[in-house]
């Protein structure tokens, strides 16, 4: 997204998802941490967006013990 | 190439892609037993794509397409559901500034995480899945999930507001007053 866009259609939720994944450009990131000490809807909007993330980091379960070599003695077995 | 040179290529390549896989099919099927079903009916399918010479250059998303696709044709129909709830219907205070951050430390029941998890509707939980588990871009999550990046921008944000104010309370009671 360009500081154009950003500037000409506020989107707090979307602005807030990039920003928080890390797929704003240098620019505009600066620019949207600057615009963050102003607005405050795209400022809690990052907070409860950091917040998730972490959550859902946090939400990852490990792979059973025993499954990597049950499909692998599946596709060894698979001739089609 | 033989048969069991295909088998290798297609393990080598595709078994570090297994944490994403389980952690996929995980948010279709509740049950650990019918999560594990449909990761090995992902790679099934994958290597029957593999030995048609359809490969792709990223492993990642590709596989995490076919298992998406199988879920949602797996799961869509059946007749138990877990109950999603519309979070933006809640009445959820945002937390104060610096609040999170030390909340996200606090230790979280494991259950109610994953219950949590349950509660999201099923394109939320698959784009949170998609991007905050396994780190696909936001431009990978959209290819594998066939909508636009807009799209997938929403859906993760909702999802990852949703999941904050689901565990918002879970985290005060573990932190106390």
């Amino acid at each position: 997204m360009t500081i154009w866009s950003m500037k000409r259609r506020h989107d707090a939720d979307r602005n807030a998802a990039e920003y928080v994944s890390g797929e704003l450009s240098g620019r505009v990131r600066r620019w949207f941490e600057r615009h963050l000490l102003d607005c405050e809807d795209c400022w809690r909007e990052v907070l409860l967006g950091r917040f998730g993330k972490r959550v859902a980091e946090d939400a990852r379960e490990a792979v059973p013990v025993g499954l990597r070599d049950r499909v692998r003695a599946a596709i060894m077995l698979c001739s089609d | 190439m033989t048969l069991r040179e295909d088998h290798e290529e297609f393990l080598h390549a595709t078994l570090g892609s297994m944490d994403l896989v389980y952690n996929l099919a995980r948010r279709f099927a509740d049950r650990v037993e019918d999560t594990e079903d449909l990761v090995q009916e992902t790679y099934l399918a994958a290597f029957r794509a593999w030995r048609d010479h359809r490969r792709p250059r990223r492993v990642d998303p590709w596989i995490a397409t076919i298992c998406l696709n199988l879920g949602r044709s797996r799961y869509r129909t059946r007749e138990r559901r877990p109950i999603e709830v519309r979070i933006e219907d809640r009445d959820f205070r945002a937390p104060e500034v610096g609040e999170p951050e030390l909340a996200a430390e606090a230790t979280m029941d494991r259950e109610a995480l994953h219950q949590a998890m349950w509660r999201l509707p099923e394109e939320q939980r698959v784009a949170l899945t998609l991007v905050d588990l396994a780190g696909l871009s936001t431009a990978e999550a959209a290819l594998a999930m066939g909508t636009p990046r807009g799209t997938v921008l929403s859906r993760l944000h909702r999802g990852r507001r949703g999941l904050a104010a689901l565990l918002w309370a879970e985290v005060r009671e573990v932190e106390g007053p």
